[in-house]
């Protein structure tokens, strides 16, 4: 069903059950976003976010490789 | 001239969690000694690339000869990682050279970070979509 067909039929609710609806969406839009990130799962990450000195020396390797190839 | 870019999906790496744990999985082949297929992490915060320990062992390298030791940082900070050289074919493009930081772990997976895939290849996230392109630098 289109937005297009249920709107005239939200516009002829009474104005407590326009407010019902209001509030039905509100919480099922915040299931949809709750789902997202389940509590009690663990989200791990393992970026290494900060091994700027682990890149240095990759680099340095890299151009050795390039030098040996 | 620029290279077409390939593009490839995000996966699933947790079906309890479906969407929340879709991923750049970017599918790439690894040669060192042998040659090891495997799927990378594309990982824009990461600032090297990781590689867990089994596979470093499958790709032919031996732990005690490869001496030069990097630190790295976040949940990997007290792993041991060494460095290694590989080249690395990804989709239709000719094979790059690749460091990796050998983590002496597998509760890891293969990272992709900017040291030095990022260096190499120019990636589009397109997340609503659930689609990722990769092309080698222009």
């Amino acid at each position: 069903m289109s937005l297009a067909e249920v709107l005239p039929e939200l516009q002829s609710l009474s104005r407590v059950d326009k407010i019902r609806v209001i509030q039905f969406l509100a919480q099922a839009l915040e299931r949809d976003e709750d789902a997202l990130i389940e509590p009690g799962q663990s989200y791990p990450v393992w970026s290494p976010d900060r091994a700027f000195s682990a890149a240095a020396t990759l680099l340095k390797e890299l151009e050795i490789d390039k030098g040996s190839a | 001239m620029i290279s077409p870019a390939q593009q490839f999906p995000y996966l699933q790496r947790d079906p309890s969690l479906a969407i929340a744990s879709q991923a750049p999985m970017l599918p790439l082949m690894l040669i060192g000694r042998n040659n090891v297929a495997a799927s990378g992490l594309v990982d824009s915060g990461a600032a090297v690339n990781v590689l867990p320990y089994t596979l470093g062992l499958q790709l032919g390298f031996d732990w005690a000869t490869q001496t030069k030791s990097v630190e790295l940082s976040g949940n990997l900070s007290s792993i041991e990682a060494r460095v290694i050289v590989v080249s690395a074919v990804i989709g239709d493009f000719a094979p790059v050279r690749q460091a990796f930081a050998w983590a002496k772990t597998d509760s890891v997976l293969v990272i992709l970070g900017q040291v030095n895939f990022f260096l190499e290849f120019d990636v589009c996230f397109f997340r609503s979509r659930s689609v990722f392109e990769v092309r080698p630098k222009g």
